[in-house]
Formats: structure tokens, C-alpha cells, sequence
């Protein structure tokens, strides 16, 4: 019998047998690794064989979770007790339902043409050891140099009450970059993060001895040619980069359905779209966000969610408008819809939630050059730095890294610390074009508490916003 | 467990291992979310893991062994798996035990709590009475059971327990407040005086009107004062310093903060943080980071505090120094004189989203969140929205102008993520910016 199996089955029918309304429960192996090299020193190497199980049960109205590394019958006994325990003592006054679903059984994996499991660490150390050595060749000063490559293998069984049982297997890659670049006195950062789901060649996919150097010229040449950024409206040309990050931070969140109800409300908090929300204008009509479980490769790729329900794309602005929140079975009931797919869990010991998974910014058809020729003066950022929004996710600030003056459409010299500091409509209302130059990179989205930090991917190809106030 | 530890660190050596540290911990915490005023789910725990650290020539790997029945198949697993990475030229050994460690139990009554929605019941009823619609939170009780055992002599085991609470109050979506509670004794739990402080701040925040970009005198909540300390006490970790992540490079000796400020860190006082030891078994201690302005250390394990010609600082983590819990030593004014030297400023009592742009430099930006208050003459006479503090860490630490003298244990989802010991605080100049029309 595959591995699980016997301890998810069993949790089911005892959690049945002990009342509860509705079951689920998911056995998980992952196999992490994960080291840092930090200025060319390998500080350690994490390896992991993390394995358990976890219960979720509804009963009387309330949900009780409860979790355990203890692969034994007595061990899932007593946690299906602390999960009914806990949903009785909630004492709820309005009932918690989940939205009727497809059950579903099936097998899915994710495709590896070269198994992470087969790749000895000492060659994933040359790999980045061999990238390192090239940022010490440049010829200017990289004061600091900080690499993190990390893989996952993770192995799910889902079973729930209704007959759902799905078995999955998703391999996972990130390769995750931080320098400091130094010119006299005067310091410039980045980080990066590049993410894959599959075996290890997307080490290759990501091109990234080329993009980090690249990444570190850019650096240098802002400290010896950046200026200062202009100040005023003007028009603004943003890279793959920044038109992602505003699509998970301003788009994606704030449609996150358990935060429009109120229950991130003490974490992550609220979204300045109510329930009612759908349909109401945050944008021109040429933005379109998606998230996108099904993308192939990206690294939040899945075919069905950790409450056993079928993944797809979701129109999260549609032409500019609310399309649809993001949606597990709880939320679903609550707005008398159904779920689409975007229940995840970070590992078998916390309970799914909403979760966005690769959301960007819809291609459109005009390439970079297209972009940049319909500017008389502006800005193009390609990268940022720091950034974050509201808890309501209305307020947000993106400061450049990599930055140019446009005039008459041509790129001038780098500029520094641009900040676009804009509401969520005001950003969104200012484009008036979209590339078609889709990029993904690689992100943590942290939520919940306890934190669950999960694997996502931010994407976009560039964007062009009119008349926008800049610093 | 005592003596899995110890097999575990006897059989890493056995394989060739020059050091092995391992670290048997049990978890049995418990939790209640809550949201709309009542519990969303319950959440509770069961785990036994071996957090591992072997060194094989130099080679250094950590791990957590989760399945303890095949504890010698795990342990030649990871040395096989050490052998093929590379060594570390900066790592110089773990602490030579042993040690002796100061007496310490958790409370029995906490132990002992099988329930926490009374605690829930009372933080929403309390903000409820204040005038707050809607109210969220978690409720916690920790107990987490430590054995551990190094190749050099240590040998310890901790048992840590504590009860916490964060209610996060709302009138309305943009009027709020948040209040915390721990303790690690239930006598001086105290859940609904955070939720009436949730309550108090959400009902006086309606209404917010667009704040104002500008540079403000500001009184800092314990609350967002703590997130500050919490940045300055992670940013002090020698590893950030060496990564090029922190503004407090080569400024041992120098001035990073206003000769109001005074910084502990301190895992071996009574708080939430509390530790007998840390991952190399050293005791923890008292550790004054900044004294009246002047840095005086990094926070070090034995492998950092070699590469800055000085002493370990108990500050260990498995890899990186990290600290446990942070006092910032509180002033002479009262709550209210604060509010008193306020002719035309802002009182902000929470923040998030923390994000730098240069962690070298020390510039930042953070968003306030809950009550953000416009004081003139030391009164409240608006609620403000929609403002962003965009300024430095060092220039603000620089910058205080006075810290009351009575402090409160804070840790909040994110940004005080090490519990910290802080009062209110006065810091000048702060700069506030806004988004664009």
C-alpha cells in the first residue's frame, strides 16, 4: 500500500465514527535541501524527511485541526480526538458549511526530466559555486554575496468524508539571490528569486549565471552613472518584475476571499473589495490578472488543491473590473458560490487556506520597444527593491532598482530609488498598454498564523502607465 | 529523550562527525483562531523532532529527524550526506560544556490548560465593550519540551510554556486597533485588557480622515516601537552584518541611537522568549547591545564570534546567531508627559510591512496600520489614514527623544517576531509620506 494511505484512511472512518460532519485529511512527505553560499562560504547544508499527517474536521458548525509526525494508528486516534475536541469547544453561534463539490480521485505528478533525487548535492554546490566566482570576476566590488538554492520533493495523499482520494507528487526548484554591489562609499542591493516545478534541468531554464551578472552590471552602472529620479506626473514603463509583484500584491490579495470576509482580518488583514465587489472597476480595460494554478513549470503549479478540489484559471480583473475571489470550500459556502481551487497548506501540520498560486498580469501584444516609443519623457523600471502596501491592501509603494529615464521613446541614464507610491486604483487606471514579454519570478507569500509562507509566482510582462506622479 | 539526544550526537561521532549537537523537542501547543468575534478553528499539535547539527571535516549539515523510529538509519543518512558538501572555512566548533543552567519550570497551571476560548471570550468581549464591531485574533498556549545534548560536554533540557493573545479590533474596515496579551504565567494573563486597548484605539479611530505627508514628532505604541526594536535586534545578528543585510557594520564602539536608548537582549529573564540555553547549549545571558546610544555587540555563536575576535553570546541558532528576547530599558517620562511634548505630531499605535531599500543603509519604509492618530498639544484631534513611514532605522534609533518608564512584553504576527520588552516611545522627525493623487 502507498505510503499514507492506511493512516489518512483510517482518520477518515474514525473521524466519522466520532460525529464528525465532514473529514479530510492529508498525509505529506517532503524531502527539502536547501544551503546557502555566502560570500563564496558554504555556511551549511539543510537537508530534511519531514513526514505526517494532519485531520481537519467540521463538527457541531465548528472546525477543529489537528496534526502529528507519529505515523501510528494510536497517534492519528488522538488527534482526530483533538480535532473534534477543539471544534466542540468552539461553541459557534453561526454554523461554518463548505460548498458542495466534484469528488475527485486521481494521481497526478509533476514531470522530472532530470529527478531532483538524482542530482548528488555536491553538484548543485558547483553549480552556484560556479555563478559566485563569476560575480567576483566583474571587476568592481561586490561587497556582499548571499545564494540560496532550494528543492523540495513533496508527496501528498488527500482523502476527505465524500470519497475524494488524490495522490500528487510536485518537485520543486528556487534559486534565491542577494549582492551588494559598493562604488565608492555608496552601496546598491538586490534580491532575486527564480522558481521551477520540476526536476533540475530548470537550472538551465533560468539562464542564471547570464541574469546575475547582468543583474550586478546594472548595479555598478547605477552608482556611477545613476542620478537622481525626477519628480512630477509622467509617464512610466514597468518591467516584467514590477508589473508582477503589483499583480500579487494589489490584485491577488485583495481578492483573496477569506481576507474580504474578515477571517486574515488580525494578520494579513482585510481587502478594500467588500462581498459585494465583483464587477466593481479597479483598472483600464487592457488589465487582466490571472491566477493560475495549471501553469506549466511555474513553481505553484497543481492540479488540485489541498481540499481535493479541481485547480483552474481564475480572472481574478477582468477588462479592469473584479472578475472572481479566490476561493476554498468555506469561503465558497459563505458567498453561495463554489470553490475554485485555491486551498494550500504549507505543510501536513497546518490547515489549507486561500492561497493564491501564480498570478500575473495577462500578456498583451506590443513588444518593449513599442512600449518605450509612445513615451516623451518618463521613467522605465525594470526591477525593484523595496516595497509593500496596506493591510487592505489599497496603499502601495514600489522603490526602484533598476531604472532609466525615457525621453522621445529612447532610453537615457540610470536613475536611482525611483518610488511609485500610488493607490491600487490609481496604478491599475494608468495603463494603458501591456507587453507581451511574460516573465515569472519566485516568491514567499506569507499569511496566516500560524506563518505560512508558500511557494508562489509573480509574473508579468511589461506594462505602460500614463500620467503617473513619481519621486 | 535525554538519551535520544545524546545517541543521536554519539552516533553522528561514531561515523566520524567531529561535532554533533541534537536537540529533541516536543511539541504540544495549542491554538484558537478567531475572527468575526468567535473561533474559525481550532488548531492543536503532536510532533516530536530531532533538530540535528553534525560536522563532518568541516563539512557542517543541519536537519530535523522526524520519524524517531529509525533514528541510527537518519543519523548515517545525513553523515553520508555531509560528506559530499563543502567544507566551511568560517566554522570554529560549538561551545565546550558543560554547563550549568539557572533553575527554571513552566507553570503548572499553564500546563495544565486543556482550553483557551474563555481567554478568546474575554479580549472580544472586552473590545466589544468598548465599541468595536468586529474583532480577530489567535490565542496560544505554547509548550514546547527541549532535551538537549552536544558533543562537547552539554546537556540540557527546557521546558518552555507561555499563553499569548492578539485581538485585532474593528469599528470598520479603516478603523481599528490591536492589543496583545502573554504572559508565561497565568496569573498575569491579562486577554481582555488587550482587548479593551484594541476596543479603545478602534473606537477613537473612526472616521479617518486622509493623513498628511510631512516630517512628525511621534509617539510610538509599545506595539510599533517593538517592531522597531525587533528590526534593530535581528539587524544585529553578526550573520546579517556579514551578509550585507544589516545598517550595523563596523559601528561597534559608535553611536546608532539616542543616549535615551538602552538595549538587552536576554533569554534568561522571565519572558515569553525564555530559554535556558541556546543551540549550542551555552546558558543564555544578559547581553547589553546598546548602551545609552553606543553599540557594544553583535550577536554571536561560537563561529561568528571567532571571525569577530570575541566570545559567543549564547546567541545560537543552528547556523545563524539570533536573539531571544530584547528589553529596551524604559525611561523616566510618563505615558502622558509623552503625549504632553507632542505640540503638532501623530501617535501611531501599529505598523507592518516592514521592506528595505538598502539594508546597509538602514532606509525603510513601513506601513501603519489600526489607530494613527494627528496630536496637537498633546490631544488627539483627528484619526488619520492612508500614511507610510519612509525613513532610516539608524536616523529614528537616533532620533528618540524620550521612552516612558514602564514597558510592555510585545510579539505580533510578522514584525515582532522575537518577544521584546517596550515602553512608549517619543522619536522626532519621523518622515511620513502618503500615496500620490
Amino acid at each position: 500500500m502507498d505510503e499514507g494511505t492506511d493512516l489518512v484512511d483510517f482518520a477518515i472512518d474514525y473521524a466519522g465514527k466520532k460525529g464528525a460532519e465532514y473529514t479530510e485529511a492529508r498525509f505529506e512527505r517532503q524531502e527539502p535541501e536547501n544551503f546557502i553560499l555566502k560570500n563564496g562560504v558554504l555556511d551549511a547544508l539543510d537537508v530534511g524527511e519531514d513526514r505526517g499527517v494532519g485531520v481537519r474536521v467540521l463538527a457541531h458548525g465548528a472546525l477543529g485541526f489537528a496534526a502529528t509526525n507519529d505515523l501510528t494508528k494510536g497517534a492519528v486516534r488522538q488527534i482526530v480526538g483533538d480535532a473534534m475536541k477543539g471544534a466542540k469547544a468552539s461553541r459557534r453561534k453561526t454554523r461554518i458549511r463548505f460548498a458542495q463539490e466534484q469528488t475527485l480521485e486521481m494521481n497526478w505528478s509533476v514531470p522530472e526530466e532530470k529527478r531532483l533525487a538524482d542530482v548528488p548535492v555536491e553538484e548543485k554546490i558547483r553549480e552556484i559555486a560556479d555563478v559566485d566566482r563569476a560575480v567576483t570576476s566583474l571587476g568592481f566590488k561586490v561587497a556582499a554575496r548571499y545564494f540560496q538554492l532550494s528543492s523540495n520533493r513533496i508527496m501528498k495523499y488527500f482523502a476527505n468524508s465524500e470519497g475524494s482520494r488524490i495522490r500528487s507528487y510536485s518537485p520543486r526548484l528556487r534559486v534565491f539571490y542577494f549582492l551588494t554591489v559598493v562604488e565608492g562609499g555608496d552601496a546598491e542591493q538586490t534580491y532575486r528569486n527564480y522558481g521551477w516545478s520540476g526536476g533540475w534541468e530548470g537550472i538551465r531554464a533560468w539562464d542564471l549565471k547570464d541574469r546575475v551578472l547582468d543583474e550586478a552590471r546594472s548595479m555598478h552602472k547605477s552608482l556611477t552613472e545613476g542620478k537622481k529620479s525626477p519628480e512630477g506626473k509622467m509617464d512610466l514603463v514597468a518591467g516584467p518584475q514590477v508589473a508582477g509583484i503589483a499583480s500579487h500584491e494589489s490584485c491577488g490579495h485583495p481578492t483573496e476571499a477569506d481576507r474580504v470576509l474578515g477571517r486574515e482580518a488580525s494578520q494579513a488583514g482585510k481587502s478594500f473589495i467588500s462581498p459585494d465587489g465583483i464587477g466593481m472597476r479597479v483598472g483600464s480595460e487592457v488589465v487582466n490578472v490571472v491566477d493560475d494554478p495549471t501553469v506549466e513549470h511555474a513553481i505553484a503549479f497543481y492540479l488540485t488543491d489541498d481540499e481535493g478540489v479541481k485547480a483552474r484559471r481564475r480572472y481574478l480583473y477582468k477588462e479592469g473590473r473584479v472578475g472572481e475571489f479566490l476561493h476554498n470550500r468555506e469561503t465558497a459556502a459563505a458567498m453561495g458560490t463554489r470553490s475554485n481551487g485555491a486551498a494550500r497548506a504549507v505543510n501536513y501540520n497546518l490547515e489549507a487556506i486561500v492561497r493564491m498560486a501564480n498570478t500575473f498580469v495577462e500578456p498583451g501584444d506590443h513588444s518593449v520597444e513599442e512600449l518605450l516609443e509612445g513615451v516623451k519623457y518618463g521613467i522605465y523600471m525594470k526591477s525593484f527593491m523595496e516595497w509593500n502596501i496596506d493591510d487592505k491592501r489599497y496603499n502601495a509603494k514600489y522603490a526602484g532598482r533598476e531604472a532609466y529615464v525615457v525621453e522621445n521613446g529612447e532610453i537615457k541614464h540610470p536613475v536611482r530609488n525611483t518610488i511609485i507610491e500610488l493607490t491600487t486604483p490609481a496604478f491599475w487606471s494608468a495603463v494603458d498598454a501591456v507587453g507581451k514579454d511574460l516573465e515569472f519570478e519566485a516568491g514567499f507569500c506569507g499569511k496566516s498564523d500560524p506563518g505560512q509562507a508558500l511557494d508562489a509566482s509573480l509574473g508579468g510582462p511589461t506594462i505602460r502607465l500614463r500620467n503617473v506622479y513619481l519621486r | 529523550m535525554e538519551d535520544l539526544a545524546s545517541r543521536i550526537v554519539q552516533k553522528a561521532l561514531s561515523l566520524g562527525c567531529q561535532d554533533a549537537v541534537a536537540d529533541v523537542v516536543t511539541n504540544r501547543s495549542y491554538q484558537i483562531r478567531f475572527a468575526r468575534n468567535e473561533a474559525v478553528i481550532s488548531n492543536r499539535w503532536r510532533e516530536k523532532t530531532a533538530s540535528v547539527f553534525f560536522v563532518y571535516e568541516n563539512r557542517v549539515l543541519t536537519s530535523d529527524i522526524k520519524d524517531l523510529t529509525k533514528v541510527d538509519e537518519a543519523v548515517e543518512r545525513l553523515v553520508r550526506i555531509a560528506k559530499g558538501s563543502q567544507q566551511n572555512p568560517d566554522y570554529a566548533g560549538i561551545a565546550k560544556g558543560p554547563f550549568k543552567y539557572a533553575r527554571s519550570r513552566p507553570d503548572p497551571k499553564v500546563l495544565a490548560l486543556d482550553e483557551g476560548g474563555r481567554y478568546v471570550e474575554a479580549a472580544v468581549g472586552g473590545a466589544l465593550d468598548e465599541g468595536a464591531k468586529e474583532c480577530a485574533g489567535s490565542f496560544w498556549k505554547y509548550d514546547v519540551e527541549h532535551f538537549l545534548a552536544t558533543s562537547n560536554g552539554a546537556s540540557a533540557h527546557d521546558h518552555r510554556a507561555s499563553l499569548y493573545l492578539s485581538i485585532r479590533a474593528l469599528v470598520s474596515l479603516e478603523s481599528s486597533g490591536h492589543g496583545i496579551a502573554c504572559a508565561t504565567k497565568l496569573s498575569r494573563f491579562e486577554p481582555e485588557k488587550a482587548g479593551h486597548k484594541a476596543g479603545r484605539i478602534a473606537a477613537l479611530a473612526r472616521n479617518p480622515k486622509p493623513g498628511k505627508a510631512g516630517r512628525y514628532m511621534v509617539v510610538f505604541d509599545p506595539l510599533i516601537f517593538g517592531s522597531l526594536a525587533d528590526q534593530v535586534g535581528g539587524r544585529l545578528s553578526a550573520w546579517t552584518v556579514m551578509a550585507g543585510l544589516s545598517p550595523f557594520g563596523k559601528k561597534i564602539g559608535k553611536r546608532v541611537a539616542s543616549p535615551a536608548v538602552t538595549m538587552i537582549e536576554d533569554g534568561s529573564t522571565d519572558s515569553i522568549g525564555h530559554k535556558r540555553f541556546d543551540a549550542e547549549g551555552v546558558p543564555t545571558r544578559r547581553n547589553t547591545l546598546i548602551q545609552k546610544g553606543v553599540l557594544k555587540t553583535y550577536l554571536h555563536n561560537t563561529s561568528t564570534a571567532k571571525k569577530f575576535k570575541t566570545r559567543t553570546t549564547g546567541n545560537a541558532g543552528l547556523v545563524f546567531p539570533e536573539p531571544h528576547a530584547i528589553f529596551v530599558k524604559p525611561g523616566d517620562w510618563t505615558r502622558d508627559e509623552i503625549f504632553s511634548e507632542v505640540k503638532d505630531g501623530l501617535w501611531l499605535t501599529n505598523t507592518w510591512y516592514t521592506r528595505y531599500q538598502s539594508y546597509l543603509s538602514g532606509d525603510l519604509s513601513t506601513i501603519p496600520r489600526d489607530g494613527i492618530f494627528h496630536i496637537r498639544k498633546g490631544e488627539v484631534v483627528e484619526s488619520w489614514k492612508d500614511i507610510r513611514v519612509t525613513d532610516n532605522l539608524l536616523r529614528m534609533t537616533k532620533s528618540v527623544v524620550a521612552l516612558s518608564n514602564k514597558t510592555e512584553q510585545m510579539m505580533w504576527w510578522g514584525e515582532v517576531s522575537v518577544p521584546n520588552f517596550v515602553p512608549y516611545a517619543l522619536i522626532k522627525d519621523v518622515g511620513i509620506t502618503r500615496s500620490a493623487e
